[in-house]
């Protein structure tokens, strides 16, 4: 406590783009630790609603009952409500059966092939007794004339599909179709760092060819001056290349290539569950969420002898 | 997604495959089981008192298209294969044929017997699919793609296994120790050949060299066999002199030959022939008739049905019969006794070695319809001698009521013997694989000849008909000679593919492209070979042979080279035109307008020194190996494809399609070209990707594991009712192919899932062949499965029938703790998931009126996917197939692989956010591998799979992986890409897609977020999920079942027994100096034991209980009784002094009995520790 380093810091946050399914922001200010945790709870942590709880009543399709319900419970459901839901488990208002509003949702799914032609049984299906959880939409708001619905099964003639699904809140720790993200990464911003006066020496021949020594296009000829320019410092994705070039040319730090050990440029693609955006928010929240409970909990203050000072500096001392 | 949009795939290709078993069969119904018939010898039946003769035979066979059982007027139809599979019963066609009668030459009456119901071969010309197009095969319940080629035999679908045979019609020269334990004076020397007729029965005609130089003639009749002197046999044959036979004999040799290339005779000759000569003369048989009688004196005991024959008569039979089958008159086998006097006489000098019998020049192969047709013959004629017996003893029996001029009466003679057993056999020999024969049929096993074609996966089921089996009695031999990889077997058998372990090298499989002659000609005709051979003889006349047949000049090699056609000697031919004659004949063999037919093997043996016996060998017979190379002599370029056999390839110059001449130079021109190298290669090794960059037992790993792959197994297997299933959910296709892949359209039957792959050092849970899956994959959807396993309950023929008791499926109305499983019908609910030793029917016994219900084994919940019933009859059900679905999602345990014998099991599902993953892409691997997989085990094709399949997902696009592809000239001139930039494509094509050119990216740490300090190398690898999974094998067991006698737990899984605590086990733990944990192991969890031991005699066997006095025990108020303490007593010492109890293991209590059993008697010397260190 006294004179202690302190490892307290503010990382800055700014956002880059933001669409509905994909938000791409910087960190800052920060350590590896905090970027990963933050990744691994958007991928595991946040919760979402999907189905899991399938009864089926008629099934003449080819795929079989699990095959179906399985399905089904891949279908990412609309859960923007998810974080105030309870979790069935948890949830004293009800016995988990589906009919209570703080934990689960209701769907009907009934399709029967009375033609020729092979109908498809997709989420556009599915009927949801909760307006606010529904099977994502991924129509294109362009061609609203085209349904694009997730496809289940395909019904033959005579064929019938006759089921009531329940949905429930639930994380992507504990199954795959309960995380919302698709993809979430992040990288190190990389310092690039070209020695001119080497880069001066060489011919331009040699500068193309080492310039199109990275796969991705980080740098460039400037068509003016031709020199050799950073255009994407970005895409550079540490592979090297480009300094193994420079010795095997025989010219040895050519250019300097750094990972800044603070600041994160994160990709985050959501499954349309949760919007990208979003998605991030309950991240930080659950996070903080995590730490409160480490806090607060009445083990970690009993525990704190144990810990001697850093029980006090998780105390927020 | 792309969808393709070709998706109906050129079947033509896979049918190839298969066609040599449906073509055997197709013959066999249109033509052979005439000829079998005809050439079946009726019977004489002579009763003695009325002095009248009766002669049976049969004629004019018809085999019928399957039909279902007429129970009633109103049910007719055609039975299709699928109702055999699902009410497991057999598909059958009825067999009927005439059976003729004639008295004493009469006019012959004909009747017509039901020969019982004979199996049909599925696709073959009597089978309702025949013809039939994929969508009328999905129609019929079938898989789009059905091949047919096997039997539905008890719903079981079997295949006959093609056999390895030694050629027919062809005198092979042997050594032999066997044959020199003939009897005294024979040495190991013989020329053998297995003669065939036209029914297709063989018979193996052996020409021993003796130790004075002469010959004989060996043949089996009924398991014995007969050895004759050559020249009584030559004498015989023909109307001869000794002149002319010594002429013939020493025409081969001549003095200023002996020398010179090629020539194979030596003086000896002469001498020989005199020897036989003078054999023949001290046997005092001077005529033809006197050696005839002599045969026939000797013979005639052994021959059946020819008691009253004179003679010469049975002499002629036996020369008919027996010797040189495949021949029609005597002077053809005269001629053919000669040529192979010449070869066994220079087999003696070794002027040329002896012919290989393991290699495949001299095999050809046994096909499912002569299978059959030389087993019904033999089934037939036992019908037949059964039948005369029968009525001889009706005849001896002098019975009043039989009338021998009776039709009626000999019918119902007949009837005792059923004439329907005859297909029942038929069909026996298909379901178990083993013939029932005395003769033996001249093959050398009785048993597995047929197999069961498991579809585990369609290339398992496909293998089965490409495999050919050396023989089952190859397979106990302690040499290896057998199993060796021959260049003889190139472009014909696979050298990768064949098991490793007990059949290795003995169960090979056909490459894709060859081919087994047949019956059929090109435009689906049955052959007339007469016809054939007689064109070829007067082409062969044409070109400057000299014919043979009026006996005019006798010439041999070198000189002139003796020509045989099938094993007919035809002619000779001088060895300055043979050449061109050749030449020749592979012109007119790839032009198709000709008599010459285009499988036609011109097996053309030059002269050597010392080399095999030489000749013009022709060969048109079915059965034989061939297959298609191109000829580049040839002058049209669009037919130049001609079909090469074993035997003439070993003589011919084929070279690679590499546009090089394979260090031939000029000294040997190539003559024939190969089409594409992977024409030496199975079906199955040709999918394997880039095969040609691994190291070769990888690829023959791969073989075995891609049959074990549990994959898309039917497309119709809602219709099927197979013992056990397994199936795929969620199959792929590979990114990375081979020509093959589309060929064959395997993308009918997936096997596999593209699974990005990283190959790196983990957690430490890939360590030795481990490896890790993503847990997120696994739940959503990475090779789940499941396994169909059906169950049928025929409740008409269990043994219970004969109490007459009638049971029928119905739930029982008292016990209501069923009714959540089982139906009212005693039958469960389709979807109903049943836990072990649940119940899943209900039997009810309306004698007994008790129900009985059958409970689930196993140890793992099931689901009821389907339940069929048999509605034939009216009566109440009783015939019930309930399919269970066994759910199979990978866990922890289960084996996958690559397609590059890679296999490894699952360690962990580790979760997703723990996995490495990609900066820029953030992509996570689905599987893990350890990179210590790939150095010693040279799999370079499995790195390059997964570079090419991230190019080819990049792009968009298949890749093809087609090995050897640089080799191969293209069309415009140009060889394929050069060495070594196979690499160099696929890096660029990654690097295009801004990706590293050897396939690595960074990789952070999912745990740390940090870097992880090398590049890793990730990319899509086609992975298999193999069928061995830890819910078939896991064993656990703390107390349980013991054995009887010596109390220790039992083994087997089945019987919730232990896994045996060994003796290396043991040594281990002794060695860690676990004293207790062994005492545990081996002593209290096994049979703990407290025996009473007397401490006087030292005996554990003589004490015993002593029974307790009723004593009148005083009572004393409010306490209980005192419990008398257990008296033990000695019988031998006859007191209770020294009784002690010592812990052991009860096996040495029964070794002690064991032991006293053997009057040796174990006595324990007892004492204290305390007193022990005193």
């Amino acid at each position: 406590m006294d004179g202690g380093v302190t490892y307290q810091r503010f990382p800055k946050l700014k956002i880059r783009e933001m669409r509905d399914d994909v938000v791409k922001f910087e960190l800052r200010e920060t350590d590896a630790s905090m970027a990963n945790a933050l990744r691994r709870v958007m991928i595991a942590e946040v919760p979402t609603v999907a189905i899991d709880l399938v009864e089926i009543e008629v099934n003449s399709t080819v795929l079989n009952d699990e095959f179906i319900a399985h399905r089904l419970g891949l279908i990412p459901l609309t859960s923007d409500r998810a974080m105030s839901m309870r979790f069935s488990r948890d949830c004293d208002a009800c016995d988990g059966d589906g009919q209570c509003e703080f934990c689960s949702v209701e769907f009907h799914l009934r399709a029967k092939c009375l033609t020729d032609q092979t109908l498809d049984v997709t989420s556009k299906d599915l009927y949801s007794s909760d307006h606010t959880v529904v099977p994502v939409d991924f129509s294109d708001p362009n061609e609203p004339g085209e349904q694009r619905g997730i496809i289940i099964v395909k019904l033959r003639r005579g064929q019938e599909l006759r089921l009531r699904a329940i949905a429930r809140k639930g994380i992507g720790k504990d199954h795959a179709k309960w995380s919302p993200a698709a993809t979430v990464t992040f990288m190190y911003e990389p310092m690039i760092r070209i020695n001119e006066d080497l880069m001066e020496n060489l011919s331009l021949e040699d500068k193309r060819s080492w310039v199109e020594s990275s796969p991705t296009k980080v740098f460039d000829i400037d068509p003016v001056t031709q020199q050799v320019v950073v255009v994407d410092p970005e895409a550079y994705t540490y592979d090297d290349e480009v300094i193994k070039k420079a010795e095997a040319m025989g010219k040895p730090g050519l250019v300097e290539i750094e990972a800044k050990e603070d600041s994160f440029i994160f990709t985050v693609e959501s499954t349309g569950a949760v919007k990208a955006s979003q998605l991030v928010l309950n991240a930080i929240e659950i996070l903080k969420q995590k730490l409160d409970a480490v806090r607060l909990s009445d083990d970690t203050v009993e525990a704190d002898d144990q810990f001697g000072e850093l029980g006090a500096h998780m105390r927020g001392g | 997604m792309v969808v393709k949009p070709n998706t109906t795939p050129d079947l033509e290709a896979l049918r190839e495959l298969f066609r040599h078993h449906i073509e055997s069969f197709d013959y066999m119904s249109d033509k052979g089981l005439e000829i079998l018939f005809q050439s079946i010898k009726g019977i004489h039946v002579h009763d003695s008192f009325t002095n009248k003769n009766l002669r049976i035979w049969v004629e004019n066979p018809k085999l019928h298209r399957p039909a279902k059982e007429l129970l009633s007027k109103t049910m007719h139809g055609d039975l299709l294969p699928y109702k055999c599979r699902q009410a497991k019963i057999s598909y059958t066609g009825s067999l009927k044929a005439d059976v003729y009668f004639q008295w004493d030459g009469g006019a012959p009456i004909a009747q017509e017997f039901d020969f019982g119901q004979f199996p049909i071969m599925l696709k073959s010309k009597l089978c309702h699919l025949r013809d039939a197009d994929p969508q009328k095969l999905v129609s019929k319940k079938e898989e789009s793609s059905e091949m047919g080629g096997y039997f539905i035999l008890n719903g079981l679908e079997r295949v006959v296994r093609l056999l390895i045979l030694p050629k027919r019609n062809y005198p092979m020269s042997m050594v032999r120790n066997s044959f020199s334990d003939r009897r005294e004076g024979y040495t190991d020397k013989a020329v053998v050949i297995r003669c065939e007729r036209k029914n297709q029965s063989s018979v193996t005609v052996k020409v021993y060299y003796l130790r004075n130089g002469s010959a004989r003639l060996g043949f089996w009749i009924q398991g014995r066999e007969y050895l004759l002197p050559a020249g009584v046999v030559l004498k015989a044959l023909v109307d001869t002199t000794d002149h002319e036979i010594y002429e013939s004999l020493t025409c081969c040799c001549s003095e200023k030959d002996e020398r010179e290339k090629g020539a194979v005779a030596t003086q000896l000759v002469g001498e020989r022939a005199k020897i036989i000569l003078d054999e023949v003369r001290n046997l005092s048989l001077f005529t033809r008739l006197q050696c005839l009688e002599h045969i026939g004196e000797h013979f005639q005991a052994a021959m059946d049905g020819l008691e009253n024959e004179s003679y010469s008569g049975v002499a002629n039979a036996v020369l008919e019969e027996y010797i040189f089958v495949h021949l029609d008159n005597n002077y053809e086998k005269f001629n053919l006794l000669i040529f192979m006097l010449h070869k066994l006489f220079s087999l003696v000098d070794q002027t040329s070695v002896p012919d290989n019998p393991d290699s495949l020049q001299n095999q050809e192969v046994l096909l499912p319809g002569h299978l059959i047709t030389i087993y019904l013959k033999e089934k037939l004629e036992d019908w037949l001698r059964r039948a005369k017996k029968l009525l001889q003893d009706e005849i001896n029996n002098k019975s009043k009521n039989f009338d021998f001029c009776n039709l009626a009466h000999v019918k119902k003679v007949l009837d005792k013997n059923p004439v329907k057993q005859v297909s029942s056999a038929v069909e026996n020999m298909l379901k178990t694989g083993r013939l029932v024969t005395k003769s033996g049929l001249d093959l050398q096993q009785r048993a597995g000849f047929t197999v069961q074609a498991e579809r585990l996966n369609f290339l398992r089921f496909l293998s089965h008909f490409r495999a050919v089996h050396r023989g089952a009695s190859f397979a106990g031999l302690r040499t290896t000679t057998v199993r060796k990889l021959l260049p003889e077997s190139w472009g014909f058998l696979c050298p990768v593919h064949t098991p490793d372990g007990e059949p290795c090298g003995l169960l090979n499989h056909m490459t894709s492209n060859c081919r087994v002659t047949s019956y059929f000609g090109s435009e689906g005709d049955v052959r007339d070979f007469k016809k054939i051979r007689r064109d070829i003889r007067s082409f062969l006349i044409g070109a400057g042979m000299m014919s043979l047949q009026p006996m005019l000049v006798k010439v041999g090699p070198p000189k002139f080279l003796s020509v045989l056609i099938d094993g007919h000697v035809v002619g000779s031919i001088a060895s300055s035109l043979v050449e061109n004659v050749v030449a020749n004949l592979r012109k007119l063999k790839v032009s198709a307008d000709t008599m010459i037919p285009d499988d036609l093997e011109v097996g053309y043996v030059p002269l050597s020194l010392g080399g095999a016996y030489p000749g013009l060998y022709l060969f048109t017979s079915p059965a034989r190996f061939v297959r298609p190379v191109r000829n580049i002599l040839s002058p049209e370029k669009s037919q130049n494809i001609e079909l090469v056999g074993p035997f003439e390839q070993v003589f011919m110059e084929i070279r690679c399609p590499d546009g090089k001449d394979g260090g031939r130079q000029n000294a040997f021109p190539a003559t024939h070209e190969e089409i594409h190298p992977t024409g030496m290669l199975s079906v199955v090794a040709n999918l394997t990707p880039w095969s040609d960059h691994n190291q070769s037992p990888r690829n023959m790993y791969q073989c075995q594991m891609a049959k074990q792959t549990m994959a898309f197994s039917s497309q119709a297997i809602h219709f099927r009712a197979d013992q056990k299933l397994y199936h795929l959910q969620t199959p792929q296709t590979p990114i990375v192919r081979t020509s093959t892949y589309t060929r064959y359209g395997i993308d009918e039957y997936p096997t596999g899932t593209n699974a990005i792959v990283a190959v790196l050092a983990y957690t430490g849970y890939d360590m030795e062949d481990a490896m890790i899956l993503n847990k997120s994959s696994v739940e959503r959807g990475l090779c789940h499965g499941q396994i169909y396993q059906t169950e049928t309950l025929d409740l008409s023929d269990q043994s219970s029938r004969s109490e007459r008791s009638q049971r029928m499926f119905r739930r029982s109305n008292v016990d209501k703790s069923m009714h959540s499983l089982i139906d009212s019908d005693g039958l469960p609910y389709v979807g109903q998931m049943i836990r072990p030793n649940e119940p899943y029917c209900c039997i009810y016994d309306e004698v007994t009126s008790s129900t009985k219900t059958n409970k689930r084994k196993g140890s793992e919940p099931v689901i009821v996917d389907y339940v069929a019933v048999d509605v034939k009859n009216k009566k109440p059900l009783q015939k019930v197939n309930i399919r269970f679905r066994h759910p199979r999602n990978p866990v922890i345990g289960d084996k996958f692989s690559s397609r590059h014998g890679q296999k490894g099991v699952c360690s962990q599902l580790w979760p997703d956010i723990d996995m490495p993953f990609s900066g820029v892409t953030g992509m996570r691997p689905d599987l893990i591998i350890n990179p210590h997989a790939f150095p010693s085990r040279m799999t370079i094709a499995m790195l390059l799979e997964s570079v090419a399949a991230k190019g080819g997902s990049l792009k968009g696009k298949f890749l093809d992986a087609t090995p050897f592809s640089s080799s191969v000239k293209k069309e415009d001139g140009e060889t394929g890409p050069k060495p070594g930039s196979l690499v160099d494509e696929l890096g660029e094509m990654l690097k295009e897609k801004g990706f590293n050119y050897h396939g690595l990216e960074v990789l952070y740490s999912g745990v740390y977020g940090t870097e992880l300090t090398c590049e890793i190398f990730i990319g899509p690898v086609y992975y298999q999920r193999l069928r061995h999974m830890v819910s078939d094998k896991f064993q656990v067991r703390s107390t349980g079942t013991v054995d009887q006698v010596t109390r220790q737990p039992i083994k087997g899984r089945k019987f919730g027994g232990g896994i045996r605590f060994g003796e290396m086990e043991r040594d281990s733990l002794l060695a860690h100096g676990a004293a207790y944990l062994l005492h545990d192991r081996l002593h209290t969890c096994s049979d703990y034991h407290i025996a009473d031991v007397c401490s006087l005699c030292g005996s554990i066997l003589t004490t015993s209980f002593l029974q307790q006095q009723k004593r009148a025990v005083r009572e004393i108020g409010g306490l209980p009784p005192a419990r008398a303490p257990k008296k033990v007593t000695c019988h031998a010492c006859q007191t209770s002094k020294g009784m002690e109890t010592v812990a052991m293991p009860y096996v040495f209590r029964y070794l002690a009995a064991e032991l006293a059993a053997m009057n040796i008697k174990m006595t324990l010397q007892i004492s204290n520790s305390a007193e022990l260190s005193n």
